[in-house]
């Protein structure tokens, strides 16, 4: 009798991962599609459209500084594997002023064609005590990291609607999954970019429209030794909890998921844990993905938990070893 | 011997909840605590304010129409318990500038003394769809929900963890747990503030310092009615899933929560609720293209 369930429970999970090709998005075909990359000219973002351009896209780069676009346009030139392919480079602060964002994607879309795939990569992260960041941190970071994907985004969108076709890729951070100590401006941007990603792919499904939201855990770029620079000790300490990761490997993983149309985008065992964890009520691309995070949850939640008890005693011992030393000092 | 596997788990769970109190944070006194809470002049905030009123505590409202406040002021202090009780106005725009808010902290524990309890209620929603709303929006209601929350509790922070006490509430909305049709700029903002709360109690968790985030559903307030004008038709139909609640039953669990296996069977129902929802979306998409080319044909 219970055999009889078993076998049926195995034939229904193999009916579903064999229907569910013909319920997930068509992936979009990156020979000749106009990719757009804001923050493509260093880290993750360059990296991502190197990955684009090795199979076959058209990529335009937007950030601010020329120099660093035009050097980033060199090396993934290195990697064309066709005559006609092209790097357009668009010097904007994404985050300043929607109308100039808007120019700078009708000037692409008049030199590449219609815009197929956009990647919001465009970011910065700092930390430091709630008390001790700067007052202005709070609404620069929400800036950057919010609002500059969100006008490129908006740039874009109709277009897409109106082609039945597009992908939209935000980039969060696992600081948006969970929010770290040390991290409450960084944390509170991402998560935001989280839930605009969620309103907005609900809007635009039936458009054959598809956002993925990436979080990338530490990656080694140069915006990641920007960030260790005045980072706090608990926070570091947190940190290695998982391992730096290298800007290919979190590209690569990003490309794939965008072309597939996943809402979901991680890297490695943690990364798969913490998705699978905090995927609340995001949407599901795969019947497989959800049938996982059915499944996973309790037992990741409870190792969570374990993980969370041991944050907490890393800031409470660095808590007290500080008053000791403010001890120490006093009477020294 | 599977009664007694089952046996130890059953004792195994009953002693974890006799431990309970053992780890849980000491409630927090309201009888003569200082309690501020900004948005404090309508709506939730506003039946926050009665709800501690009525269990003893000194209330700073802080908003920034003075009529309102003044207003609010004589409905709270209706429900006095005993004659030393004290409601303070003060009129700010709490997501304006930093030093203003600093100093308006600064003036209330003066006169109230050092802030027991913040509570982040000011706030306001939009919907539309993300095409639709004037680009304006996304920044505003960023500034107003979430920088309008964090500059408040950067305010009162160094003060609780000298005191080692002290409670900060963000109200955050069932849209900042979950993205729907027409919310893209709310709930950005709504995410936002449990991702500063979820950082911000890490950091303020040895100092005895509790953070609570509130989802409340969507409540009869002024604010709902203001949102109402404007939402499109898919995020009503989305919305009509969950009913509307009374501030005052929002109002009174919140304060409840400040002061003290099952998953994977929520994730399947979760996804279900998507499904659905999605189905409103496309149903909708295919009711406004027919009408669209009925148009151009009439």
């Amino acid at each position: 009798m219970l055999l009889l369930a078993a076998a049926f429970l195995v034939a229904f999970v193999l009916l579903l991962y064999m229907v569910s090709p013909l319920i997930s998005p068509k992936p979009l075909a990156l020979p000749g599609a106009h990719v757009v990359v804001t923050g493509g000219s260093s880290g993750i973002g360059k990296c991502i459209a190197i990955e684009c351009y090795k199979q076959g896209a058209f990529i335009t780069l937007v950030a601010r500084n020329e120099d660093k676009l035009l050097q980033a346009k060199k090396e993934i030139e290195m990697h064309s594997i066709n005559d006609k392919q092209v790097v357009l480079c668009i010097s904007v602060d994404v985050s300043q002023d929607y109308n100039q964002v808007e120019n700078v994607i009708k000037q692409a879309q008049e030199k590449l064609g219609p815009v197929d795939m956009l990647v919001n990569c465009a970011g910065m992260a700092m930390s430091g005590k709630f008390e001790d960041l700067e007052v202005s941190t709070f609404e620069r970071l929400m800036s950057i990291n919010y609002l500059g994907s969100v006008y490129p985004s908006r740039a874009v969108i109709t277009t897409m609607k109106e082609r039945r076709v597009g992908r939209i890729v935000f980039v969060s951070s696992q600081a948006g999954q969970l929010g770290l100590f040390g991290f409450t401006a960084y944390s509170a941007s991402k998560f935001a970019i989280r839930g605009l990603a969620e309103a907005l792919q609900m809007e635009v499904k039936p458009y054959n429209v598809y956002i993925t939201v990436a979080y990338p855990p530490d990656t080694d770029t140069p915006g990641f030794a920007e960030e260790n620079r005045t980072k706090p000790l608990e926070t570091r300490l947190i940190s290695e909890t998982t391992s730096v990761c290298k800007p290919e490997q979190v590209a690569k993983q990003i490309v794939k998921d965008a072309i597939q149309g996943n809402f979901n985008s991680s890297l490695g065992s943690d990364g798969y844990m913490l998705s699978a964890l905090t995927c609340g009520m995001a949407p599901v691309t795969s019947i497989t993905e959800g049938l996982q995070q059915v499944v996973t949850m309790g037992l990741f939640r409870t190792i969570a938990l374990f993980y969370l008890g041991s944050f907490d005693s890393i800031v409470r011992r660095c808590m007290m070893q500080r008053e000791k030393s403010e001890i120490a000092d006093k009477t020294a």
